[in-house]
């Protein structure tokens, strides 16, 4: 181990608080594959571990450790399309046809307009996807959200304003088309 | 930052999203402990030292297979056939003997291509060697279409030789005829 014992017990507490958003970033960055995120997170893990990546204080600890998972989402995800494109065919793939809107946390989900939500952000652009789920999942600032995806604040900005028209327009959309089935649901004697 | 009412209604679909990640988020020290034992399984198979090796080793099969074949494409030195020095004389004469050996590998044989196969480039060779011998042929009994011209009455003189025994009425005939 290359980072310090002391620096690991301190790292491991603040890794610990931070370990519930860092899973929702990395399922962020796994299209919301449930297996994915839990293998890109210990794989960063490893990385601090082994001191591959390195905190040196230049910004916030959840900036620096979202950059990372980040990152090594997108490295794991070539890694799995190489092998993917290897192994095509062979009984070793690990797509199973099951989108990741349908994987098995979606027997949570409390209402068919978070499922459809769920769809309408899997389909976003990836860095769309991101730059609102930085800011509304994980309360982060937009130059924040910028450090994370490693581009500039308008940019940041750019992808933001567009993520948010396509949810904005998906949203209006759902709410004509289920508007009134749902207030019948809620108040049925209005109707 | 001020939100607008879809905003809002955003913010909450986000809010409800992160409630249920959380209820199916894994435990951290499950996560960690994970990552600690990781290291010795990762670095048994080091992905990018196997494709090295393997890149190593097609080179050097590359470079065998290479090396052998140009050795084999290069090695047989070609000859052309020898024509008859003056076909022009020989005219009326047979044709000289062609070789009854297989013929040299002549230099547009020569170069073959090396990714074909043994029996191809034996069938290209005898092609080659027949094309050769016909060629041969057909340079010996080639005439002059003008040599008719080149012909006169006292070629026999210069064609045959005096032999010293011949008496000297015998030898006139070799000296030029005289009219006058």
């Amino acid at each position: 181990m290359k980072t310090d014992q002391i620096d690991i017990v301190e790292l491991q507490d603040e890794l610990e608080k931070l370990h519930s958003a860092s899973f929702g970033w990395a399922l962020s960055c796994c299209r919301r594959d449930h297996a994915e995120a839990e293998e890109v997170l210990q794989t960063v893990y490893l990385k601090i571990l082994e001191g591959k990546a390195r905190y040196r204080g230049e910004s916030s600890l959840k900036t620096w450790l979202f950059a990372v998972i980040r990152k090594t989402a997108i490295g794991e995800y070539r890694k799995r399309l190489v092998r993917s494109l290897v192994f095509l065919g062979s009984s070793e793939r690990h797509d199973t046809g099951v989108s990741p809107a349908d994987a098995p946390t979606t027997l949570l989900e409390k209402s068919e307009l978070q499922k459809q939500f769920r769809v309408a952000l899997a389909k976003l652009p990836a860095r769309q996807r991101e730059a609102l789920h930085l800011v509304f999942y994980e309360d982060l600032s937009l130059s924040e959200a910028a450090n994370v995806m490693g581009i500039s604040i308008g940019s940041a900005r750019q992808h933001y304003e567009r993520g948010k028209k396509h949810l904005r327009e998906w949203l209006s959309h759902t709410e004509t088309e289920n508007g009134i089935v749902w207030r019948r649901k809620e108040t049925p004697s209005a109707v | 930052m001020e939100l607008s009412g879809e905003e809002k209604k955003l913010q909450a679909l986000f809010s409800e999203l992160k409630a249920a990640d959380e209820q199916t988020t894994p435990h951290f020290g499950a996560t960690w402990n994970r990552a600690q034992i990781a290291p010795r399984r990762v670095r048994i198979f080091n992905p990018a030292f196997v494709a090295a090796a393997l890149l190593l080793v097609f080179g050097v099969v590359a470079f065998a297979v290479w090396s052998r074949h140009s050795r084999t494409a290069t090695s047989p030195q070609p000859v052309i056939a020898t024509a008859p020095q003056n076909p022009g004389n020989t005219a009326g004469a047979e044709a000289p003997p062609t070789p009854e050996t297989p013929m040299p590998q002549p230099k547009t044989a020569v170069v073959l291509s090396r990714n074909k196969t043994t029996g191809q480039r034996n069938v290209m060779l005898s092609a080659a060697n027949r094309k050769l011998q016909k060629d041969a042929k057909s340079i010996a009994s080639w005439t002059s279409p003008t040599s008719a011209l080149l012909e006169s009455p006292s070629d026999e003189i210069f064609s045959s030789l005096p032999e010293l025994n011949q008496s000297a009425t015998q030898l006139k005939s070799f000296l030029p005829s005289r009219s006058n």
